[in-house]
């Protein structure tokens, strides 16, 4: 059962690799993680995704006001894409840069436009997230406590 | 032999980085968590280095509220601290580093900290 689930895990990870979702920024998350800190990729992935639902939130409630404040709308994107480069999330961190270009443009449009590809990108991704933590929870049910 | 305990400060608003930083200081120096000292953001670091004992070195992020990394850098050194002051931020553009350093930073990395990175500034500060 363990092996299936690790077998399961390795696939996901490995694929999220190879599909561009994640970079080696994640592996250097990994290697932080040790005995005394067993959870820790889950703690910081977990901030990530809720950071990335509260600012995506944040910055689609700028965007939809009459006068746009575009310095507070780089701001979250900055954060965002800080954030998303904490945890090798490689193609949304990509799509903030885009969206920070047209912030510097002052242009609502194309703020708009790349927002829906910045919540594409982090919704797939947060979605996989989830099962690699389901999936480690899983894996680690299988192997009582002493 | 066992490493040298050092006194950091690092500077940053955002949980995320600083659970980042936190295990990457503690990977890369060895040290326990007493010696990582957190201020959340510039005004809170100037009133850190006013009131605590001298730090080995000091993190700073470049956008925090209430006082960016800038100005609390360069109000540190109007302080006459000499303590280097490494400026982290994802912001990692020409422009930005150089008014990093314009404020009195010493070094600039960008984000996301790692255990390679630290264990290169406290090599290059003489912290190992």
């Amino acid at each position: 059962m363990a092996a299936a689930l690790t077998s399961q895990l390795h696939a996901l990870v490995n694929n999220m690799f190879a599909t561009g979702l994640l970079d080696d920024q994640f592996q250097q998350l990994q290697m932080l993680q040790d005995f005394s800190a067993p959870d820790f990729v889950s703690e910081v992935v977990t901030l990530f995704c809720d950071d990335g639902e509260r600012i995506i939130g944040e910055l689609a409630r700028e965007l939809d006001k009459p006068n746009v404040d575009f310095d507070r709308v780089d701001s979250f994107a900055h954060q965002l894409k800080g954030s998303s480069a904490s945890v090798g999330a490689q193609k949304v961190k990509n799509t903030c840069i885009q969206f920070r270009e047209f912030c510097q443009q002052r242009s609502r449009d194309g703020c708009l436009k790349t927002l829906d590809l910045v919540r594409t990108e982090f919704y797939d991704l947060r979605n996989k997230f989830q099962a690699m933590l389901q999936l480690e929870q899983q894996i680690q049910a299988c192997y009582p406590k002493h | 032999m066992a490493r040298k305990m050092i006194r950091v400060l690092l500077v940053e608003d955002e949980e995320i980085h600083r659970v980042m930083a936190r295990a990457a200081v503690k990977a890369a120096a060895g040290t326990e968590d007493d010696v990582l000292d957190l201020a959340e953001n510039g005004a809170a670091a100037v009133r850190r280095v006013r009131e605590v004992a001298p730090y080995d070195l000091i993190l700073m992020d470049r956008q925090m509220p209430v006082m960016d990394g800038h100005e609390a850098t360069r109000r540190i050194r109007a302080m006459g601290v000499t303590t280097p002051i490494v400026a982290v931020s994802s912001d990692g553009l020409p422009a930005d580093v150089e008014a990093f350093i314009g404020a009195g930073a010493d070094y600039f990395t960008p984000k996301p900290l790692s255990k390679e990175k630290l264990g290169n500034i406290l090599a290059k500060f003489g912290l190992t």
